[in-house]
């Protein structure tokens, strides 16, 4: 597991995460040259002398996305308090893969208001392993990935129940979130499941103002069965629920009525192994997701409408690690997947027969892939990675209405079929024992998505313009290059990862103007078209230090660059981003002062309507105070987000919403 | 033994499913090919020793009607196939009479049907229409003439216009719709039908006209790309494509000129579906 996890940064964070305190064994361990592919792995697990705070989950009651908003590679597109979109770097959804538990799993919704992030809770985790441009164990993507990791239950030699129930209320939006997790496990046999419930009422944003349609509701249940056969095999099964409603987005013209999620995998696997495989795991799986936008809250709506949507997707994969005596590994993976995606829109006037359309005219993806990792360790300090990956995609309109539909966009409704190809090429040395470096080169392809092939006038309410999806879309490829460099010293260690990347036949939309919009008031019609390439770049920086034993400073920026090939700037690109967080742990009690602040965000792209946004700066303090209570254990965290009030919004908000206020927040939990 | 009793039972109902199938089959009886259509006029064309069945798809309306004429024998009852016939709708008001356009059907009929079209350019709130069918059965040589009252209901949306040329400011033209006759979502064929106002009782099919159509919602205000403005292919007939993005209610928005100059751009057909 180790090796294929390298983790060239592991912070952990869970019901408290900490960074890991920095000694030499620690700072050995980390450069030892075995960390090739680096996925990154933020654990959210909580250790057994778990230390008492955590940088990187906010406040107890965070959200996955939240926390995934956290992590130095990620920035979220945020359209309400609920529902924010992932952005892994700079890379669109389309060209980053969001996995759930090793799983393929798509959103519901044609406006993205679900990106599959927001059906789990960060209680159905163990970790979140990210991959960046390097590497393609989980697909065919230009720019890296992201997998939530479930959390397994834990066997135990005398069958013993544990658990946690945790409550918790946070101002700003009137919220309340509650949690119990409870597992059961015997020498064989171990259950995990768990149970949330979230309600937010609109949030006041800093400065006192209430954002209306900014409330949501949610229930999240989950059940994992583990069950250890006589030949070391482990069957395992997870089922997960979660159905949200209620979900107001304030940026956008509609709401979500309904969005519920079904998620159930039974897999294999084997991690002693036999001869050269250490660890084989085979999955089957199913997910589905239901989605209902709904505007009947909203006044002064010219028609009113409803826009079902609905995904199916069916999958198996089989994982293997193999290990050979010459210092080598091979990783191999073979998956196959079939998506089906529904969406329709019907509008109401009085006294007129209903409009209906499809949004998504009914389509098919399938998808079926080989991946192989070839690990070698070439001396004591210095490594190679190769990794390759080849992807079929056919993707496919199964009625006839919808390809009576799409044809009216004059192109063709035949299959798409594409083969992708992906290889990439990582050289690590360690220089000094102190300082590790690691250089790697790529070649990568993604296929264009369903919204980005078969979307009907799909309404951007950022920029104001219907989309429409082109069937003649080829897959984009991309170069990249990315270098990171670890040094650690006894009370400090500094990363810093910089990447570029060039993507040739860049899919973005492009404004037809002998096009009519069918939304009444948008800006025209932009149809997905290829243009030749654009420009990514990006730093990582984050040190950590601990200058005594009981004080904790972690730090983290990112700065991302994009520009097209007629040097405009890239939309939604982030500016420079800082966090710090400083922790001072005085016996029980544990003391945390944060900051994060953000630049002028002045590059906006011209045809995307975007406007500046301005630098803000905010402070959060925290206070954390856990003890033994009768034999379990007692964890109090309370604390303020925003502490002076300031009103602010990132560059990736979309309507200029200003984010929550001062948030006094407070959680209980009982571990027991 | 228990499983062969099983089988063979298996075996007998499947045989009896095939052979139940099968007789189905051979019985089936040739299909009708005004099953489910409307009968809009039936009589004796008195001299031809013929009976006359005219059917329409739906009751006759305002607009371009597709007319289906079944001929038999009047004393076997036999089909007629080859037959010369044709058509005089007439419209009698109180102070004038007038006639309107239409198609006559070739002389072999297709499947036993004479396909013939009327377009009556009024309903018959305004007076009375009657439609006289001249038949020349060739099979036996004789002739003979049928008359009858014809109720042509008004549309609720337009499917028939008339206007008066700009150009000359004096041609009259009449406009009507043939397809889509079931519109769908999708590209659908768009096919209009142009005849000009000679005297009240001659309206000749017109092959002049530059058609434009541009489909719009009104509800929405918007439109739909890609259409293809109807050319003339003959007999009046232009014929074009046109797409709908959504179901509802259209506007097939129509300009008509002659050469450059517009004749007509105010009108226009709907449909709702």
């Amino acid at each position: 597991m180790k090796y294929f996890i390298q983790s060239l940064v592991c912070i952990c964070f869970a019901g408290g995460l900490v960074a890991r305190p920095l000694n030499d064994k620690d700072i050995s361990d980390t450069i030892k040259p075995k960390e090739l592919i680096p996925v990154k792995v933020y654990s959210l697990i909580k250790g057994a002398n778990q230390p008492l705070v955590n940088f990187y989950i906010a406040n107890k009651s965070a959200t996955t996305e939240d926390i995934l908003s956290r992590l130095p590679e990620m920035n979220m597109i945020r359209r309400g308090s609920y529902g924010m979109e992932p952005v892994l770097r700079s890379y669109s959804s389309g060209q980053t893969s969001l996995l759930i538990d090793g799983m393929r799993m798509h959103g519901a919704c044609t406006d993205k208001m679900d990106p599959v992030s927001i059906y789990i809770e960060p209680q159905n985790l163990q970790s979140i392993q990210v991959q960046t441009t390097h590497g393609f164990h989980s697909g065919s993507v230009v720019g890296g990935s992201v997998n939530l990791k479930f959390a397994t239950p834990t066997f135990n030699e005398t069958s013993l129940f544990s658990g946690t129930v945790s409550s918790g209320y946070q101002s700003a939006a009137n919220a309340v979130y509650h949690t119990g997790t409870f597992n059961y496990g015997t020498k064989r046999l171990a259950l995990r499941t768990t149970v949330s419930y979230r309600n937010a009422q609109d949030y006041r944003s800093g400065g006192g103002v209430v954002i209306p349609f900014s409330q949501y509701q949610k229930i999240n249940y989950g059940l994992s069965v583990k069950y250890a056969l006589r030949n070391s095999w482990i069957a395992k099964t997870d089922i997960l629920f979660d159905d949200g409603w209620n979900i107001g987005y304030p940026a956008l013209p509609m709401d979500v009525g309904y969005a519920g999620a079904r998620i159930v995998s039974l897999s294999m696997q084997n991690e002693t192994g036999n001869n050269h495989f250490k660890q084989t795991e085979i999955k089957l799986y199913a997910n589905s997701v239901r989605h209902y936008m709904d505007d009947s809250q909203r006044k002064n709506i010219s028609i009113h409408m409803d826009m079902p949507g609905e995904s199916n997707t069916y999958g198996a994969y089989i994982d293997s690690r193999l290990q050979f005596r010459n210092n080598t590994k091979i990783n191999l993976k073979a998956d196959i997947t079939s998506t089906d995606l529904i969406a329709s829109m019907t509008m109401y006037q009085s006294g007129q027969p209903p409009m209906f359309m499809l949004t998504w005219p009914d389509n098919r993806t399938m998808q079926s892939g080989i991946g192989a990792t070839f690990i070698k360790q070439l001396d004591s300090t210095s490594g190679l990675a190769i990794s390759t990956r080849a992807d079929l995609f056919i993707k496919s309109l199964i009625t006839q209405s919808a390809k009576d539909q799409l044809s009216v966009l004059n192109q063709p409704v035949s299959n798409v079929s594409r083969l992708l190809k992906n290889l990439s090429v990582q050289y690590n040395k360690t220089a000094g024992k102190k300082t590790k470096t690691t250089i790697s080169v790529s070649y990568s392809e993604r296929m264009p998505v369903s919204s980005e092939l078969y979307g009907f006038y799909l309404f951007n309410a950022n920029d104001g313009f219907d989309y429409i999806g082109n069937t003649n879309l080829v897959p984009e490829n991309a170069i990249n290059a990315e270098a990171g460099i670890v040094h650690k010293q006894t009370f400090f260690q500094l990363s810093l990862t910089g990447y570029a990347t060039v993507i040739h036949q860049y899919i973005t939309g492009v404004y037809q103007p002998t096009l009519s919009s069918m939304t009444i008031g948008a800006n025209g019609v932009k149809s997905y078209q290829q243009i030749p390439r654009v420009f990514i770049a990006g730093v990582e920086a984050m040190i950590i230090a601990k200058p005594s034993s009981s004080l904790d400073l972690v730090s983290t920026s990112k700065f991302s660059y994009g520009k097209d090939y007629q040097n405009n700037p890239l939309p939604m690109i982030a500016p420079l981003k800082n966090t710090t967080s400083l922790r001072k742990i005085i016996n029980k009690w544990a003391i945390q002062a944060e900051t994060e602040w953000a630049f002028t965000q002045n590059r906006i792209n011209p045809y995307s309507r975007e406007t500046a946004t301005q630098s803000y700066g905010i402070f959060n303090l925290r206070l954390m105070y856990d003890t033994p209570l009768l034999n379990n254990q007692l964890r109090v965290d309370t604390g303020i987000d925003n502490l002076l009030d300031n009103d602010y919004k990132e560059h990736l908000d979309w309507g200029r919403i200003n984010r929550p206020g001062r948030n006094l927040y407070m959680q209980i939990t009982l571990s027991f | 033994m228990k499983n062969n009793v099983l089988n063979i039972f298996i075996l007998f109902f499947a045989t009896f499913i095939v052979l139940e199938s099968c007789s189905k089959e051979s019985n089936v009886p040739e299909s009708d090919p005004v099953a489910g259509m409307v009968k809009i006029a039936s009589g004796y064309a008195a001299g031809a020793a013929t009976y006359v069945n005219i059917y329409t798809k739906d009751s006759a309306f305002a607009g371009y009607n597709k007319l289906y004429i079944v001929l038999t024998d009047s004393i076997t009852g036999n089909n007629i196939d080859n037959a010369s016939v044709s058509l005089n709708p007439m419209m009698q008001m109180a102070m004038m009479s007038h006639s309107s356009p239409k198609e006559n059907p070739a002389s072999i009929a297709v499947n036993h049907v004479f396909e013939a079209s009327v377009t009556f350019i009024m309903p018959s709130s305004g007076g009375t229409w009657t439609l006289k069918t001249n038949v020349f059965n060739n099979e036996n040589g004789k002739q003979g003439v049928l008359n009858c009252t014809i109720n042509v209901k008004p549309t609720t949306q337009q499917k028939l216009y008339s206007f008066i040329s700009l150009s000359d400011n004096s041609s009259k033209y009449f406009v009507g719709i043939v397809e889509p006759s079931k519109p769908f979502v999708g590209i659908n064929d768009c096919e209009l039908v142009i005849y000009k106002k000679q005297s009240m009782m001659l309206f000749p099919a017109d092959s002049s006209l530059t058609v434009v159509v541009t489909p719009e919602m009104p509800t929405m205000s918007h439109g739909s790309p890609n259409n293809i403005n109807p050319v003339h292919i003959g007999n009046g007939h232009y014929k074009g494509k046109v797409n709908f993005t959504m179901t509802g209610f259209w506007r097939l928005n129509l300009t008509l000129k002659t050469g450059n100059t517009v004749s007509d751009s105010t009108n226009y057909i709907d449909l709702t579906f």
